[in-house]
């Protein structure tokens, strides 16, 4: 019986299964009614506008604090505005940092803040713990100095990150050539952070924190009438001064195709971005046209021209998009992706054709229907969020948009024709001239030069930052040197240096070294003895890692992995050219080829620039102009196919014996940094040198 | 696709990601989610929950197979299979899976782990029909063959050069959980290994679609603005029809095989069949067939717990692109089901939830010897693994990061944390569950965890009471018997040398 049951229904559900066409697609359903509640608005006697938008699906409010200043151009600070926002959170007249954030974690709250805003979300019956703590920051923020030079040091680490990180690099190329002279085209680096100082960051905290112009966005769980008492309380008493305002101009257009590089040694791949600036600005009636033809090109999802084209036809890459960024200050659009070396070029042939195409001929009804529909869905799915309809009534107020911009959305969209999309390519693509962004290996070089315009492909670092320009120097190579050596000697004439220096026989300097990732403390010896031997040996934990030894006319260096091996006869000869304190001091009788190139821009000093070279390495030093200290070398060893860059810094420099000596002395490789510190430098002291015989 | 997530790789993003991991723990709560479920005759287990404020819904399926049940000689194949089911179906052209849900004004995304495999499409709700039509494609008969797998091989490589090999750290997870579990299968990554996809056969590919892709290995969950009892409808017809047991491998063998080879392993000839209405197929000799396959279970084959322990510290050094060293421990922790759980989890919060935790407290901010510095858990079906993990300030020595982060840990096992600590983690908690509410995608996907790996879709809603019994003695308790100093695995990232 059992058994006929289940054949019964095995059967059943057979005939069910029978019944379906599975290749049929369902239709969708009548089209759900959309609803946008409206927000309500009001102003406080300070000047901040105020957005009320109610939503009790759950039990949380948040509290968003916009200010209402332009950015500003912030020149040889540049980043300060962001290292301040890092910094608003650092605690108050109030509450050290550690209260703060115990009062913030303790009743489970988010409060953010960053250059221009404060945010925060909590349940709605902590609100008043919350905004107590929020308000606290404008009205209060303290800028505790510990603070101040611990995120400056997380900065620093931050950007040397950066350099191995391709995307960063091109993100800042972009603002910089899209946005020259702009407030988005100013990038932190290294020069810039350091010249930040704890007073610029109150500064900039006292202009742009104000509650004129502000705007407050509530969203969640409370009333209209709620909403007005919290703004009131917490907000209303606050005052500051008018916001700062500032008519920007769009970004700059080219005369041709530029390209430029960012050179990332090792690369596989290449980050490519073709990038222009676009003049439109928020609210625009053409925005939402111009939205939708960078969704046919590669703003979209799927079946984007670019995504088609160079991913799915020609595989040379996982992704490959277009970005259409339409803020208040500028707009830009950037199309691109990471493509292996050997076709990069290839690459830009086929972005630069997808724009080219898009903006000669009409596009197909399928593609404009796809992204249609797309945007539509997005935009549907995004009133999910209530966060989606706070934006919104921001949006219409801060750019004075028709009230019903968001409301008559899908219609507009809808309405959006073929013809209008080719009319925005030619009014905002053509005539173009692009930004031909390539963040990568050098070997590409040769291939990517045709893209440029006038063949002269620009070279930037890894902050965006043109590779120095170098002016002509006004002194000669002799003077230079004469002026340094009177310098670190203390001295006038070459017969008083002379006749100081001879009294030096010996010489001793010991330097503590810090590697980062090698735990265990390291320090160097060198020696000197007149008029030619020189030793060298690194040491810690009781080992010699790396000696050398030259007498004068021979010797040997040492390594944990080599053993002993002798000096060859170019370095011997490199040797002989330059020894003693200061090898300089020969130049000119000994044969030296040495030359100033000129005028260089280091770390915020001007500086001249000596060349000096032999068979098998070049070295560029840098004296400050000022001062004529040498502050820097670069020293680039070539060894058959390989290159090494070294550079090493010098500060802190303390007169010993009536001489001036570097105190702090930097190195650095691709590979490693090195940080050290002189603990002793001796002159005239006995050498014991048994360390170095063999 | 180019939206997989299955690792999660560069710096910053973990450290976003930590909140996603902290959210499959502190699911929910709060607000009551009301839900109905029900199995369907060939297995399929179905959950609805109706919610109107939004028209829009989501529409989900969780197979119960992630990289744990893969063979070690063919690592990523559940990862592979997540790709290779956009690639379409019987009645999808090949790669029209997503532009359908697009066209269509929908969202789809998908992910693998180590445990499941999970699939969703958010739709206007007027598109219910479609969502569930699509999912039941992919369910039933999707396009498993040469030519899609190999296209979806190479997007593969790419997207595991792109997002693994090529971000710094991005081999952490890989390296870590190779050396914490080293006979469970949680020894790989769910990215797995190149050379197994290369070199299994198509037939290595079919197979795995027969095992787990079937009814009984599969929660479909549907939340949103529905209506029950058409959603219902709809349900019997697109799911309640597939083919019973091993009656589905049949009527896949009939599309996929040629003649012979059916007829070869059936003794049967194809052309015994109706292709049109193939379970309908009127033939005695079929129909006895597919009423013989339809009474044999597929069988899945589960892994087991692992409660094994790390033997020793384990120390290893892997040099990768990066300019900053870093610091990654690692510690068997117990399964995501084991009573420990969720002291284990007030633990971390102790350690590393917020700007106020210990860890960010004292080595980022005092201290100032990382750059980033956090713990997370990490909880499994089959065990869990506990990670700090630390990217160093420029010229701090990763030796003393990690002095840190034990003297971090010796304290939380010989001292009680405070009671202002212990009230900030259980408001914390609160506020995590409560916007765990906020999306009906998220609900979805949280009805289907809780179901499949904890029994019970309603622990959504109890979850919470789980978290409030913790005590400060627990969580002294766990930290001494999880956070093992003499069992654990170090690994220390160094940039690399030339």
């Amino acid at each position: 019986m059992k058994s006929i049951l289940y054949t019964l229904f095995i059967l059943l559900s057979s005939n069910l299964f029978a019944q379906i066409d599975r290749s049929v697609m369902p239709k969708p359903g009548k089209a759900p009614i959309i609803n946008i509640n409206d927000s309500q608005v009001f102003t406080l006697p300070n000047g901040i506008t105020v957005i009320v938008s109610e939503n009790h699906k759950i039990p949380k409010v948040s509290f968003d604090l916009r200010m209402g200043s332009d950015p500003k151009l912030e020149g040889r600070l540049a980043g300060l505005s962001d290292l301040a926002g890092s910094l608003l959170l650092s605690g108050t007249t109030t509450r050290t940092k550690d209260q703060f954030d115990n009062e913030i974690d303790y009743i489970g709250a988010d409060l953010n803040a960053d250059k221009n805003s404060i945010f925060l979300s909590c349940l709605t019956k902590h609100v008043d713990n919350g905004l107590l703590l929020m308000s606290d920051v404008f009205l209060n923020a303290s800028f505790p100095e510990d603070e101040f030079n611990r995120i400056k040091k997380q900065n620093e680490s931050g950007l040397m990150a950066a350099k191995s990180d391709a995307g960063t690099m091109a993100q800042n190329a972009i603002s910089k050539i899209n946005f020259p002279q702009h407030p988005y085209g100013e990038v932190m680096t290294e020069a810039s952070l350091n010249a930040i100082e704890l007073q610029d960051v109150k500064e900039y905290f006292k202009n742009t924190f104000t509650p004129k112009g502000a705007y407050l966005v509530i969203v969640g769980d409370l009333s209209l009438q709620e909403a007005r008492r919290l703004a009131i309380k917490y907000f209303g008493s606050w005052s500051g001064p008018e916001s700062y305002s500032n008519q920007t101009e769009s970004g700059q257009k080219n005369k041709g195709d530029r390209v430029i590089f960012v050179n990332k040694p090792g690369a596989v791949q290449s980050v490519v971005y073709i990038t222009f600036p676009v003049e439109i600005h928020p609210g625009d009636k053409n925005q939402l046209p111009l939205t939708v033809l960078n969704g046919i090109l590669g703003g979209g999802g799927f079946g984007t021209r670019l995504m088609h084209n160079l991913r799915e036809d020609k595989a040379y890459t996982y992704g490959c998009y277009s970005r259409l960024n339409i803020t208040d200050n500028g707009s830009w659009i950037s199309a691109g992706g990471n493509f292996r070396n050997a076709v990069t070029d290839s690459a830009i042939t086929e972005i630069l054709n997808e724009f080219k195409i898009i903006s000669s001929e009409i596009v197909k009804d399928d593609e404009l229907n796809l992204i249609k529909s797309s945007m539509n869905g997005d935009f549907s799915r995004s009133l999910e969020s209530p966060q989606t309809i706070a934006r919104f009534a921001y949006n219409i107020i801060k750019n004075q948009l028709d009230p019903d911009y968001y409301k008559s959305y899908l219609q507009r969209l809808d309405a959006v024709s073929k013809e209008t999309v080719l009319e925005m390519a030619k009014t905002y693509f053509k005539p173009y001239a692009c930004n031909i962004i390539v963040v990568g290996n050098e070997e590409v070089l040769s291939k990517i030069k045709v893209f440029d315009a006038d063949g002269q492909i620009e070279f930037l670092d890894a902050f965006g930052e043109e590779k120095k320009q170098i002016l002509p120097s006004d002194i000669s190579k002799e003077e230079l040197v004469e002026r340094y050596l009177s310098a670190v000697t203390m001295t006038k004439t070459a017969k008083e240096r002379t006749k100081k220096l001879k009294k030096v026989k010996t010489f001793v300097r010991i330097t503590d070294l810090s590697i980062p990732a090698v735990p265990i403390p390291l320090k160097r010896t060198e020696y000197w003895l007149a008029p030619m031997v020189e030793a060298d040996k690194m040491e810690g934990q009781g080992m010699i890692f790396q000696k050398s030894y030259f007498d004068g006319s021979n010797g040997f260096k040492f390594d944990m992995q080599g053993g002993n091996t002798p000096f060859t006869e170019a370095e011997i000869a490199s040797k002989k050219l330059s020894y003693g304190l200061f090898p300089e001091i020969n130049y000119a009788k000994n044969g030296t080829q040495y030359e100033v190139l000129g005028i260089e821009n280091v770390s915020g000093k001007d500086c001249y620039v000596l060349k000096t070279k032999d068979n098998t390495s070049e070295t560029f030093s840098y004296f400050e102009i000022d001062t004529y200290l040498k502050v820097k070398t670069i020293s680039i060893e070539k060894d058959g196919d390989k290159v090494q860059e070294a550079t090493s810094t010098f500060g802190d420099f303390k007169l010993v014996n009536g001489l001036l000596f570097a105190h702090t002395i930097n190195f650095s490789t691709e590979q490693v940094n090195i940080s050290g510190t002189v603990s002793k430098i001796a002159i005239n002291e006995k050498i014991d040198l048994k360390d170095f015989k063999e | 696709m180019y939206f997989r997530t299955i690792e999660i790789t560069p710096m910053k993003k973990i450290f976003l990601s930590l909140i996603l991991v902290n959210s499959l723990w502190g699911l929910k709560a709060q607000k009551k989610i009301d839900f109905v479920e029900y199995d369907l005759s060939n297995g399929i287990h179905v959950i609805l929950h109706e919610e109107h404020s939004t028209p829009i819904v989501a529409v989900s399926v969780l197979y119960h197979v992630g990289s744990k049940n893969e063979i070690p000689s063919r690592t990523g194949f559940a990862h592979f299979f997540e790709h290779l089911l956009f690639e379409g179906s019987q009645n999808i052209e090949r790669g029209k899976y997503s532009e359908l849900v697009e066209k269509n004004g929908g969202e789809l995304n998908a992910n693998t782990s180590q445990d499941r495999t999970y699939y969703y499409e958010i739709l206007p709700s007027n598109q219910l029909e479609l969502g569930l039509w699509l999912e039941s494609e992919r369910m039933l008969h999707a396009k498993v063959d040469i030519k899609g797998i190999e296209t979806q091989r190479s997007v593969v490589k790419e997207e595991k050069r792109q997002r693994v090999d090529n971000q710094p750290y991005g081999s952490f997870f890989t390296e870590m959980f190779k050396r914490v579990f080293v006979t469970h299968p949680y020894n790989w990554a769910p990215i797995g290994s190149m050379a197994d996809l290369d070199a299994a056969q198509e037939e290595d590919y079919v197979n795995f679609y027969k095992n787990y892709y079937v009814p009984s290995n599969a929660t479909l969950t549907i939340a949103g603005d529905i209506n029950l009892a058409q959603t219902k409808k709809w349900v019997e017809y697109y799911y309640g029809s597939m083919p019973k047991g091993q009656a589905l491998n049949v009527y896949r063998d009939f599309i996929g095989l040629s003649d012979v080879d059916f007829e070869k392993r059936y003794g049967l000839s194809k052309t015994k069949f109706d292709a049109k209405n193939f379970m309908g197929s009127t033939q005695a000799d079929a129909k006895k067939l597919l009423a013989t396959y339809a009474s044999k279970p597929i069988e899945i084959k589960r892994t087991e717990k692992d409660h094994s322990k790390i033997d020793a510290v384990i120390k290893d050094v892997i040099y990768d692109n990066i300019q900053l060293p870093a610091i990654f421990m690692g510690y068997k922790f117990p399964e995501q089901t084991h009573p420990d759980t969720y002291a284990l989890q007030f633990m971390n919060e102790v350690l590393s939830g917020g700007p106020s935790s210990r860890i960010n407290k004292t080595i980022v901010e005092k201290k100032e010897m990382a750059t980033f510095a956090f713990s997370f858990n990490y909880g499994l079906e089959d065990a869990g693994i506990g990670i700090f993990a630390a990217i160093a300030a420029k010229d701090i020595s990763l030796d003393s990061i990690q002095f840190e982060f034990d003297k971090q840990i010796e304290m939380i096992q010989n001292t009680l944390i405070s009671d202002d600590e212990f009230m900030k983690i259980r408001n914390k908690l609160e506020n995590n569950m409560v916007e765990n509410t906020s999306s009906i995608e998220g609900i979805a996907e949280s009805l289907a965890d809780n179901h499949v790996y904890f029994g019970s879709a309603d622990r959504i809603n109890t979850e919470k009471d789980l978290f409030m019994k913790v005590t400060k003695e627990d969580i002294q308790r766990v930290a001494q018997k999880y956070l093992t100093q003499n069992s654990r695995v170090i690994l220390h990232y160094l940039p690399k040398e030339k």
